[in-house]
């Protein structure tokens, strides 16, 4: 069964039918082109889906796509400079934040709320928002150093 | 070994290339890949771990709209041939793709769909009807060993696939002259590196040619490809297999009976399908390292010199009909762990038992081999009244034994194994922490230190598999490379090693950026792998730690055959001898008169296109591919010795655990890893792994378990119950490192990806105990969970 859903996704508008069983996710990825949400479990633990709906983080697997009617969400492509990269994703890849690069866009989704909200997180802070995805390849260490990189970076440019 | 050429870009620590595209979501992982008329499979799954196929009625299903193929177990026998084994049974079995006849565990495939959407697809599985006969299900491996339990295979008349027994020097006597013997039961548990992308396929048939072509996350296309052409019946140069960027391996992704699957509905329909595990699958039915039971004897001096080793260890292969005792293998060879133990002897069972097959994961078998080895230490010390790491320090391989020959035939290159304990305990502030366990024991805190040691082998030698077929195979470990000066000047390579998550075109194209004395940024290194255009071998594949033992030979073999050749035309036009000639920057310049060059994108110009300027029987191009075969394989002697892997890192971990008295909780407060792969190629990718191998092993200490209920259902087949490490599990790891080139590598590098999951279980289990040792607790099995501890900590 179809049922039609209005939303916005990174900043454009989107209208389209949708079968009602259809998650979020597949919406994003399939009909949207939308590749770097990922999904690693489809059950809300690995948080590889994550994205932004209305600016919070959400597992876009858990959701269905008819849901988001009238919501913003904002993926990783979202996330990202038209040239370039932005400064939580440069300190990613310069800190050697990732290995196999399935998790990095949940991973700098959630990083990214985390920084949306907190100026000076602490460690333990990021390991706690960075402990709602998983990360097969890194054991975490490196991840929580871009964060960190990246938080400081913004508070000596003043942009906190 | 031949020295390097001038630029020094190997060693630095040069962020990945690859994560500009992985930070932005820009990966094209297999799920990310389409192809104009795709359908989507699902698969029906068995829900018994044991029970007879009595019928399949697969009409409804077919008849649903946007059903374009189904295949059954019984269609698939009688279009393909059995998969083929890497380690053959005593009397050969057809393993077919799709269960046939009889299931074997539960979340066996019976029967495929393939629809236009996966959703169809599943709609489509619920109505396939499948009357199933349970049987009794064979689990206890232990049983399965003494000839107990219902059978899988009753052609095979056991569910015992190997058993023998290996001895290496005078073990009697070891063990009659020792001041005693330390005799101890472990187990270890199921468990998975689980990489975040699942595994799968996309088939394509064209049948105007008979050939078909698979994108897959596979990581040994060389082996599948064999395995497909041969079940397919088709040669292999109609397949191609094509690897896009791969989500992590671990040794978890390959399952060729799921290709072949796929191969047969795209055929069927007439239209490409795609595969994809879902997670429940994935945890289920792809691969799981084996669980078992190791009984260890340590035959030691009164100082504590060990004198002897006998183990007997049965290996849970779940339904393996691919490679059982693989894992036994691997044990063998690294049975002695870093120490000096004269006389060995290893009794080995590798059982059939109604779960997931065993298959690779992080480091195979050593993680167990090193928790058996280690747990025996750490009791030893205990016995002995010595410190835990003064008894290592008295065993240890010393460097001046270097290459030394252990008894069952691996060979440990080079490093300094005391060093890199030493180094550890330095980090760590061991003598202070020990002061501190006791102050705060005192106060009725549980700290515990835990030190585990291991060493780290890289590359397979496939002949090792001759002890338990007695005839010989694939042998030995191989890669191969292209390196290609382009016509424009740049450079371009590529590997049959189809990375997932290691960084080659970063380390790749330092390599021969080194080679060729040019900037890193000039050189292009191929993603993934293409079987019509990556130079590739049987052995090809991204497995068993072998990068830095054969991939970089190839890599660097074929950098310096596109540099002869460089030097020979560039001798030939400016008339000079090619010794006088060296590489900068680019080009080829005379030594001493830096004036004098030819930049590549000139001398390509003549190989390439002006071809009449090339040297007498100079072929034009300026291509070359490289196969490289590490030197230290070598085929089973007659006293049955044999490498079954080669080149050895080694690693001293040292942690600190505080126990929760009131929950039970572990938490892990300090980490120190000292680790020696040898020349390090990538530093920052190196720490990184070691950081993520390490997360693994404490995984698997505290967390992971594949947990079957006394019917074989499997009970943790999701990430709410299969518990994964999260970053407030793992803590911040602190790496040191020493280097010990390896004499046997081309760049002396070492393995380096197995890291940490070996040692990181028997480390995080020493300490555990050690935080528990007024409680007299002793470590026999992983994981350690909250309830194990709080049941020792009541004395229940």
């Amino acid at each position: 069964m179809d049922a039609p859903v209005r939303l916005t996704v990174n900043g454009e508008a989107v209208e389209r039918l949708v079968d009602v069983r259809r998650l979020l996710a597949d919406f994003l990825r399939e009909e949207l082109g939308l590749t770097g949400t990922h999904v690693g479990c489809e059950h809300g633990v690995c948080g590889a889906c994550t994205v932004l709906v209305d600016g919070w983080s959400a597992r876009a697997c858990l959701l269905l796509a008819v849901q988001c009617e009238g919501a913003a969400v904002t993926t990783i492509e979202g996330l990202t400079p038209a040239e370039g990269l932005s400064p939580l994703q440069e300190a990613f890849r310069t800190a050697h934040g990732l290995q196999c690069g399935f998790c990095t866009p949940g991973m700098i989704v959630v990083a990214h709320e985390l920084l949306q909200h907190t100026t000076a997180p602490t460690v333990d802070k990021i390991r706690e928002a960075l402990a709602a995805n998983l990360c097969m390849c890194t054991g975490y260490v490196n991840i929580v150093r871009a964060v960190a990189r990246a938080a400081g970076a913004r508070r000596e440019g003043g942009a906190a | 070994m031949p020295g390097r050429e001038p630029g020094g870009w190997v060693g630095r620590p040069l962020p990945l290339r690859e994560g500009a595209r992985l930070v932005a979501g820009r990966g094209r992982f297999l799920d990310d890949l389409g192809v104009a008329r795709l359908l989507h499979v699902a698969m029906v799954r068995s829900p018994h771990a044991h029970a007879r196929l009595v019928s399949i009625d697969a009409t409804a299903a077919a008849a649903l709209p946007g059903v374009a193929a189904v295949l059954t177990g019984a269609e698939a026998a009688a279009t393909s041939r059995p998969i083929r084994p890497l380690i053959p049974t005593a009397a050969p079995i057809d393993d077919h793709c799709l269960a046939v006849d009889r299931v074997r565990f539960a979340g066996e495939p019976v029967a495929a769909v393939a629809a236009v959407d996966r959703a169809t697809a599943e709609d489509a599985v619920e109505a396939i009807r499948v009357a199933y006969e349970p049987l009794p299900a064979a689990l206890d491996a232990e049983a399965a060993a003494r000839g107990e339990g219902p059978l899988l295979y009753p052609a095979l008349g056991t569910n015992v696939v190997w058993h023998d027994t290996l001895s290496y020097g005078d073990v009697d006597t070891a063990f009659a002259g020792a001041d005693g013997v330390l005799e101890e039961r472990f187990e270890i548990q199921r468990y998975a590196s689980t990489p975040l992308e699942t595994f799968g396929c996309i088939a394509e048939y064209d049948a105007g040619t008979d050939s078909y072509a698979f994108t897959t996350n596979d990581q040994r296309p060389g082996l599948t490809l064999a395995i497909l052409a041969e079940s397919l019946g088709v040669p292999q140069a109609r397949l191609r297999l094509v690897c896009p960027d791969i989500g992590g391996g671990f040794g978890n992704k390959r399952r060729p009976a799921y290709l072949l699957i796929c191969a047969l509905l795209a055929r069927r329909a007439g239209r490409p399908v795609k595969f994809l595990e879902d997670r429940r699958e994935n945890l289920s039915a792809l691969m799981h390292a084996a669980n078992g039971v190791m009984r260890v004897a340590l035959a030691y001096r009164a100082d504590g010199a060990l004198l002897g080793l006998s183990v007997r260890d049965v290996t849970d292969e779940g339904k393996n009909l691919v490679s059982p005792a693989q894992h036994n293998l691997i044990k063998l060879g690294n049975i002695a762990n870093g120490y000096r133990i004269p006389a060995i002897r290893y009794e080995a069972w590798s059982v059939l038992t109604n779960k997931c097959p065993s298959g690779a994961n992080r480091g195979i078998g050593k993680p167990f081999m090193c928790f058996a080895i280690e747990r025996a230490m750490a009791r030893l010390a205990h016995r002995l009244a010595v410190d835990p790491a003064e008894l290592r320090l008295r065993n240890y391989v010393r460097a001046d034994e270097m290459p030394y020959a252990t008894p069952t035939g691996s060979r440990y290159d080079s490093g300094d194994y005391p060093a890199t304990l030493r180094a550890a305990l330095e980090r760590f502030d061991y003598a202070r922490w020990r002061r501190e366990q006791a102050r705060a024991r005192a106060e009725g805190r549980l700290l515990g230190i835990g030190i585990a040691t291991s060493v780290e082998p890289a590359g397979t030698n496939l002949a090792s598999y001759e002890i338990i077929t007695g005839r010989r195979a694939a042998s030995g470990s191989a890669e191969a490379a292209m390196v290609r000066v382009e016509p424009d000047g740049q450079v371009r390579a590529a590997l049959g090693d189809p990375p997932s998550g290691q960084g080659y075109e970063t380390v790749v194209a330092q390599i021969v950026a080194d080679e060729l004395a040019v900037h890193p940024g000039q050189v292009s290194v191929a993603r993934g792998f293409d079987s019509a255009t990556t130079p590739w071998l049987y052995l090809s594949g991204n497995y068993s730690n072998k990068f830095s033992v054969t991939d970089t030979g190839a890599v660097v073999g074929a950098a310096r055959r596109v540099r002869d050749k460089l030097l020979r035309l560039a001798a030939f036009r400016l008339e000079i001898d090619p010794a006088d000639l060296e590489l900068d920057d680019g080009a080829v310049r005379v030594r001493g008169a830096p004036g004098r060059r030819l930049t590549f994108r000139e001398l390509a110009r003549t190989a390439y296109a002006d071809v009449l300027g090339l040297p007498p029987g100079e072929e034009p191009g300026l291509e070359a591919r490289h196969a490289h075969q590490n030197p230290l394989a070598r085929p089973m002697d007659a006293t049955r010795r044999v490498p079954s892997q080669l080149v050895f890192a080694n690693a001293a971990h040292c942690c600190l655990v505080e126990v929760d008295p009131a929950t039970g909780g572990v938490r892990l407060v300090k980490y120190v890893v000292v680790h020696d792969c040898g020349r390090e190629l990538n530093p920052l990718i190196v720490e990184g792994m070691v950081h993520g191998s390490t997360a693994h092993g404490i995984g698997a200490a505290l967390l992971e378990e594949f947990r079957y209920d006394e019917s074989g259902q499997l009970l943790t087949s999701t990430f709410m119950d299969y518990l994964k490490p999260t970053a407030l599990d793992v803590p911040d790891i602190e790496v040191g490192r020493l280097e010990h080139p390896s004499p046997f590598t081309p760049l002396g590098a070492k393995g380096v990806g197995e890291g940490g999951a070996i040692p990181g279980p028997a480390a995080v289990a020493n300490a555990v105990e050690d935080a528990l040792a007024p409680y007299g607790a002793v470590v026999r099995a992983l994981p350690i969970t909250p309830e194990t501890v709080w049941r020792w900590l009541r004395g229940r």
